[in-house]
């Protein structure tokens, strides 16, 4: 809603409080890993709206014994983590407007792999996915700054303020008591709302009266779910003892802060099994950053259009491996945490890091930088592929591999309708 | 070999129209179940002369146990009470009119015989099938946006992303059997509601303590070249209103509290010996700025809070007291900059230095002009920004730098001058900043604190917030009552947003909602927020068209208003409908011609023929880029559309004017590149006049004008890669004539008919047609669509097919036996017989102005409507209005 650009916090709360805030006892943390088959059990998936360079992003060598390109550099101790995938697209259409189908496929804008996945494992949890995002870019208008988007095909909104993931993960005994209210008196208004739908109805003809019976069991299957959701609003909720800054880093230039934090956020979200899906979208317009103390030369996305310029080409490399370092801290912290069985988040989590566009300098959505990391793979260092040789695999097909893994029944997904089950297991 | 046929359209991915023709097939095949039991009720029997005409050429077929196409015909005992009776005799009407049945290889009636059932049919169904039967209707999403807007003075509202999208019937999504309200919907209406609730009545804030906040020059956002780190200060260096180019601002300052802050800065002067001087005071303007706004946004979009003298170059520090507002932090921009992007002062930029520095100009030059030839620059695009700066600043810091003969007056300096205006306002002028950040005069901030809440001051968002309450809840008079007020509020918000007079018990009952949520010890403000929750999800709201029989004034003035504007009535509508004015005849064309849209940015031009045409089609389709069609041909093809349908409207053109123009809109160079018409000069060598749509005069008879001969219909009825002549010529049947064919039947299985040696796509159709079953529907579709094969996917011209290159020939023979040759002559054809066409618009309006199909009085009158304005000038403005007073517009 443009109108009211200052209350996201309060109305993000809100929306926290219509989902569901049922949370799984706390005993249970850690005890889901009892089969022998250990199976990762969250997806998260990162990507950046400019695209990675790809000659600091691939590494020269293919398989496992490969030099960490430059932009990896901050991956350098995981290297036995992840696989990167060079040569991999949807064969979609080219340009930022675009972008969307890093997730969605061929046809951008439409129903998401982490959607998906949600829709598939995600239902459980207080909140089935979170979309985030860090870093201003242009306004939403644009089209092509959606990341997630629902069966429909309906972009969801992504949360921009850590402080309001923070609320929703962290709800207040005043947030908690703010929400009960708003359910009880919801529900209270669907009473009255009844009523007066009834007294309206006896007056109408036979046909709109069999139409307003949508009405009526619309009204019913809501007010059962607030129902559902008034027995568990006062249910514990983890506390965390995390400090945000006591401002929210939604400049641009604040964007490594922020990508920071939401990984630090994120992991708390998969550790509490608040949720198993997240999308993570990292903008990028013309903010100038300054790494290591030195401003850079020109904005991000002026840069992004490098045209083979070294000394742009140096700052937008020197941008990535900073988006890098502050992945290469989440997977660090993934890889940190265990469960009872020893099984560390890592090894349950499916992390997906890519982007919708493959050169930004050319608006080419062909050939998009991808790296698998987590899930308990066996990771293969750099599986090269060439998409000029008929029968070559598309993205989708490790989309499939990726799902299947996540215990999904699909062998499918957009225009791909194989796996890289070979590659990838 | 045999090749699959691909070109029949059943075969295709489902575009809108034809899931339409399938829901409308589904429909039908329903029927026919129902038929075999309502058979049964009580009726009347035909007379003989019909009996025998079926029993004669129908039975055979459609009178077994097991009919064909499952479309069982029995002529005793039929109940025309029911509506599926009705619209399955109604459908044989068509047929037999139509000659599509029986099939050609069996016996065929005679004139005679045809026209006795046709007769008699026509009267059996006008004597049996009333006027009216819209279901109610929900409102969708474009109505419900401007309803939310008009009912909270909320001009900027927008749906929250998520909100779930409605569904189409009969091919919009206004219609009453398409607009479901299901579980999800009813939650978003619900969040919403809640969400606007919480802008009017928002919980009370807890008063923070004042505290100081300090940004350092690190903490400021520095974005393009906007501004730099030099020496431990922040530099800035341009004027320009783009703020991202010009301005700073801190990043960890944002304000919860809208209050009395007092502001301390401390800046200076930077001017050195390799720089120009700067003597005047600098003035450094101070904005209050949403943290939150948009990165594109210009100086103007923000409050000036002050202006400070800065004189020297000592850091000075300034101090101030300033009402800042939630949300907000401060912005600085150096008002005298010696420089900005803004056109045409980016040549002033540059000059000045040049003039006042020759090595600057030498050192640009040598980088602009690697062979000192004036038209060979290098690319300016690589020298955006301080990469750009480096490049030059190498020469510039060359001692040895050679300036003989370098002057800004020469005419290399004069070519770089003209191309830093022409190459853009933005990439070039950020070097610039680099040489001023470098050698001054720049202006330096060295710090900021803000301190504060002091006060509590109302920001925009509060005045808007009381404003919006007055706006739903009127004006509180001092003694007044909660209860009373309340009262007042649900009187005066009540029949507005239920779109009619309310009763006092329904007032009573939502009083009562308010009065016992306060009597449970919630606050004034909780009740009413409350009620709006509760107001926003009532069936009252969300529907209209509730009820049977004429509209009253209120529906009417309901009706009208959606129809013609998309909102919901304005105040004068409201008035007329309250005061029983509406109904009467010559109100009701006068108000209709008032909400008449005439521009083509009027939200029914575009919300219709966006539906009607397919217009919403286009952003989905990714012309092939062998075709050379790139996002502004796509935009200037819809624009056409859209100009072209303003004007006919605006000026009641006849009906055949749609069909044969003596103009269009589009701009020359479209015309010239798309169309291929030859366009005077004067249009064509400035290329911003090329590029912007203007009326154009056209010849009538020719290939380019008309629905049928322009880019956008051609390019909505292919996908963008190739053409399908079946798809087109469906399309053209459905929305030009109104005569959409039938899906087949479900009992024809797909096709593989033998289509060796075919090599065009005229060779495909015509082996695919070889088939008696396909025959039926195909030679009443593909003939319109062969016609206008000489339009490629997006409405260019060819003669060739082409993979083949093989000439295309477009002669075709329409299904009434009319020769037609290609898609000049189809639009002659069509110009001269037009009533089908005017027809098919009056019923396309129709559907969309009432929300429901036509039913067969119905289409009945709108032709007499239809005939009636033909005699009178067939204009299509007083086409609109005599629809609008017409029973079937007027009839619930």
């Amino acid at each position: 809603m443009s109108p009211l650009p200052y209350i996201e916090s309060r109305r993000q709360i809100l929306r926290a409080g219509t989902t569901a805030l049922a949370l799984p006892p706390l005993e249970s943390l850690g005890h889901s890993k009892s089969d022998n088959a250990i199976r990762p059990k969250n997806f998260v998936a990162i990507g950046t709206y400019l695209g990675w360079y790809q000659k600091a992003f691939y590494p020269e060598e293919t398989g496992k014994n490969f030099k960490i390109p430059q932009t990896l550099t901050p991956l350098a101790e995981f290297r036995d983590d992840f696989t990167v995938f060079s040569g991999l697209d949807h064969r979609s259409q080219n340009g930022h407007g675009a972008w969307s189908n890093f997730l969605c496929g061929q046809s951008p804008k439409s129903y998401s792999l982490d959607q998906m996945v949600a829709d598939a494992i995600g239902g459980n949890s207080r909140f089935p996915s979170l979309q985030l995002t860090a870093g201003a870019g242009e306004s939403n208008q644009s089209g092509g700054h959606g990341i997630s988007y629902t069966r429909l095909g309906i972009p969801l909104p992504k949360t921009r303020r850590p402080s309001v993931l923070y609320r929703q993960l962290f709800t207040s005994k005043e947030d908690q008591a703010r929400t009960e209210y708003f359910l009880r008196s919801g529900r209270s208004a669907l009473d009255n709302v009844l009523e007066d739908a009834k007294s309206l109805q006896q007056k109408l003809p036979a046909a709109d009266r069999q139409k307003l019976n949508e009405y009526f069991d619309s009204v019913r299957v809501v007010e059962r779910r607030m129902m559902r959701q008034l027995q568990t609003v006062n249910d514990p909720v983890p506390e965390s003892n995390y400090k945000l800054p006591d401002y929210d880093p939604i400049t641009p230039n604040l964007q490594m802060e922020a990508e920071s934090i939401f990984y630090d956020l994120m992991v708390l979200a998969l550790e509490t099994e608040s949720t198993r899906v997240i999308s993570f979208f990292l903008d990028g317009l013309g903010q100038v950053f300054s790494i290591d103390g030195r401003p850079l030369g020109s904005g991000y996305h002026g840069l992004s259009h490098h045209g083979n310029n070294p000394a742009m080409l140096r700052d937008l490399v020197a941008i990535e491996t900073s988006h890098i370092h502050c992945f290469g801290g989440f997977i660090k912290q993934l890889k940190a945490k265990k469960n009872v069985q020893g099984v560390s988040l890592l090894d349950d989590t499916i992390v997906l890091l890519g982007t919708g566009m493959g050169d930004a300098s050319r608006h080419s959505n062909r050939n998009l930088p991808t790296l698998v990391a987590g899930g308990n793979f066996s990771h293969k260092g750099h599986v090269a592929t060439d998409s000029s040789k008929p029968g070559s695999p598309l993205l989708g097909d490790l989309y499939v591999t990726l799902m299947q893994r996540l215990g999904m029944e699909v062998d499918e997904f957009s225009n791909a309708s194989r796996n890289m089950n070979e590659i990838l297991s | 070999m045999t090749r699959e046929c691909n070109a029949c359209w059943c075969e295709r991915p489902a575009l809108k129209w034809q899931r339409t023709w399938a829901r409308v097939w589904a429909a039908f095949i329903t029927t026919m179940l129902l038929l075999s039991h309502t058979f049964v009720a009580s009726g009347d029997t035909a007379p003989t002369q019909a009996t025998e005409v079926l029993q004669k050429y129908c039975a055979d077929c459609h009178s077994s146990e097991t009919p064909e196409g499952d479309i069982y015909l029995s002529l005793e005992n039929v109940d025309w009470t029911a509506r599926e009776t009705r619209n399955l005799w109604e459908s044989v009407l068509r047929a037999n009119v139509e000659q599509i049945m029986p099939p050609l290889n069996e016996a065929q009636p005679t004139r005679r015989e045809r026209e006795s059932l046709s007769q008699w049919l026509d009267a059996k169904l006008l004597q049996h099938t009333p006027i009216g039967g819209t279901l109610p209707r929900r409102l969708n999403r474009s109505e419900y946006r401007a309803t939310i807007r008009d009912l909270f003075d909320l001009a900027q509202f927008e749906l929250p992303l998520g909100f779930p999208g409605d569904t189409d019937a009969h091919g919009f999504n206004n219609i009453g059997e398409g607009l479901v309200l299901s579980p999800p919907l009813l939650e978003a209406y619900s969040k919403v509601a809640c969400e606007i609730a919480e802008e009017l009545y928002p919980p009370k804030k807890t008063v923070p303590k004042p505290s100081v906040r300090i940004a350092k020059p690190d903490d400021m956002v520095l974005s393009f070249s906007a501004a730099t780190i030099r020496d431990g200060a922040l530099r800035l260096a341009s004027r320009a209103v783009d703020v991202m180019r010009s301005c700073t601002w801190p990043s960890r300052i944002e304000l919860s509290t809208s209050g009395t802050y007092r502001v301390s800065v401390s800046a200076s002067k930077f001017i050195s010996d390799r720089g120009g001087s700067f003597k005047a005071p600098m003035v450094l303007e101070v904005y209050a700025r949403p943290v939150a706004a948009s990165e594109r946004s210009r100086v103007q979009d923000f409050r000036l809070l002050t202006e400070i003298n800065i004189d020297s170059e000592e850091p000075q520090r300034v101090t101030f007291e300033a009402d800042l507002y939630e949300g907000e932090t401060v912005l600085f921009r150096w008002k005298n900059a010696l420089m900005t992007h803004d056109p045409p002062a980016v040549r002033e930029g540059f000059e000045q230095v040049a003039r006042a520095n020759k090595k600057f100009l030498a050192a640009w030059l040598k980088v602009v002009y690697p062979s000192g030839n004036p038209k060979r620059p290098v690319r300016l695009s690589s020298l955006r920004g301080r990469v750009g700066w480096d490049s030059v600043s190498k020469h510039f810091n060359d001692t040895g730098l050679d300036l003989t003969d370098v002057s800004a007056d020469s005419e290399l300096a004069e070519a770089f001058f003209k191309l830093v205006t022409r190459s853009g306002k933005t990439t070039i002028a950020d070097s610039l900043c680099h040489y001023y950040f470098e050698y001054g005069p720049s202006l330096e901030v060295h710090s900021l604190e803000i301190e504060g809440p002091f006060k509590l001051v109302d920001g925009p968002k509060d005045q808007l917030r009381w404003r919006q309450r007055e706006q739903f809840a009127g004006r509180r008079n001092g003694e007044v009552s909660d209860e009373e007020f309340a009262r007042q509020m649900l009187e005066k918000t009540l029949p507005k947003a239920f779109r009619r007079p309310v009763e006092s018990a329904v007032v009573d009952r939502y009083l009562a909602i308010a009065e016992e949520h306060w009597q449970a010890g919630h606050s004034f403000d909780e009740g009413m927020h409350l009620l709006i929750r509760n107001i926003l999800i009532s069936p009252r709201f969300l529907y209209r068209s509730l009820g049977e029989g004429k509209l009253d004034d209120h529906d009417l003035a309901t009706r009208l208003s959606y129809f013609l504007t998309g909102d919901p009535p304005d105040s004068v509508l409201v008035d007329l409908a309250n005061r029983k004015r509406l109904s009467s005849d010559w109100v009701l064309q006068r108000e209709s011609q008032r909400l008449m849209p005439d521009k083509p940015s009027d939200f029914f031009i575009k919300d219709f023929i966006g539906q009607w045409l397919d217009m919403d089609r286009l952003s989905e389709i990714m012309p092939d880029p062998k075709l050379r069609f790139t996002p502004y041909y796509v935009e200037m093809a819809q624009h056409e559309v859209e100009h072209f349908f303003a004007e006919m409207l605006r000026e009641n053109r006849p009906m055949s004017d749609f069909i044969d123009p003596d103009f269009t809109y589009t701009s020359p160079l479209f015309a010239e590149d798309v169309y291929r018409l030859t366009m005077p000069d004067k249009l064509t060598k400035n290329n911003n006049v090329s590029r912007r749509l203007r009326r154009i005069d056209l010849q009538r008879g020719k290939r380019v004008g008309g629905l049928l001969g322009q880019s956008a219909i051609m390019m909505a009825t292919a996908n963008g890669v190739d053409t399908q002549p079946v798809l087109r010529g469906a399309w053209v049947l459905e929305n030009i004539l109104g005569m959409p064919a039938p899906k087949p039947p479900n009992n024809i299985p797909a096709l593989t008919p033998d289509t060796q040696g075919t090599t065009t796509p005229r060779e495909l159709l015509a082996a695919h047609t070889q088939d008696a079953q396909c025959v039926v529907c195909h030679k009443r579709i593909d003939p319109f669509g062969l016609a206008l094969e000489n339009f490629d996917p997006v409405g260019r011209w060819r003669t060739q097919w082409p993979d083949t290159k093989k000439p295309i020939d477009a002669a075709v023979v329409l299904p009434n036996g009319s020769m037609v040759d290609g898609a000049v002559d189809l639009k002659r054809w069509l110009a001269a017989n037009i009533n089908p066409f005017s027809q098919c618009v009056a019923e396309k309006l129709m559907t969309y102005a009432t929300g429901r199909l036509p039913n067969y009085a119905e289409k009945k009158e709108i032709s007499e409507i239809v005939n009636k304005n033909r005699e009178n000038g067939d204009g299509f403005r007083d086409l609109i209005l005599a629809l609008i007073a017409s029973d079937t517009f007027r009839t619930y």
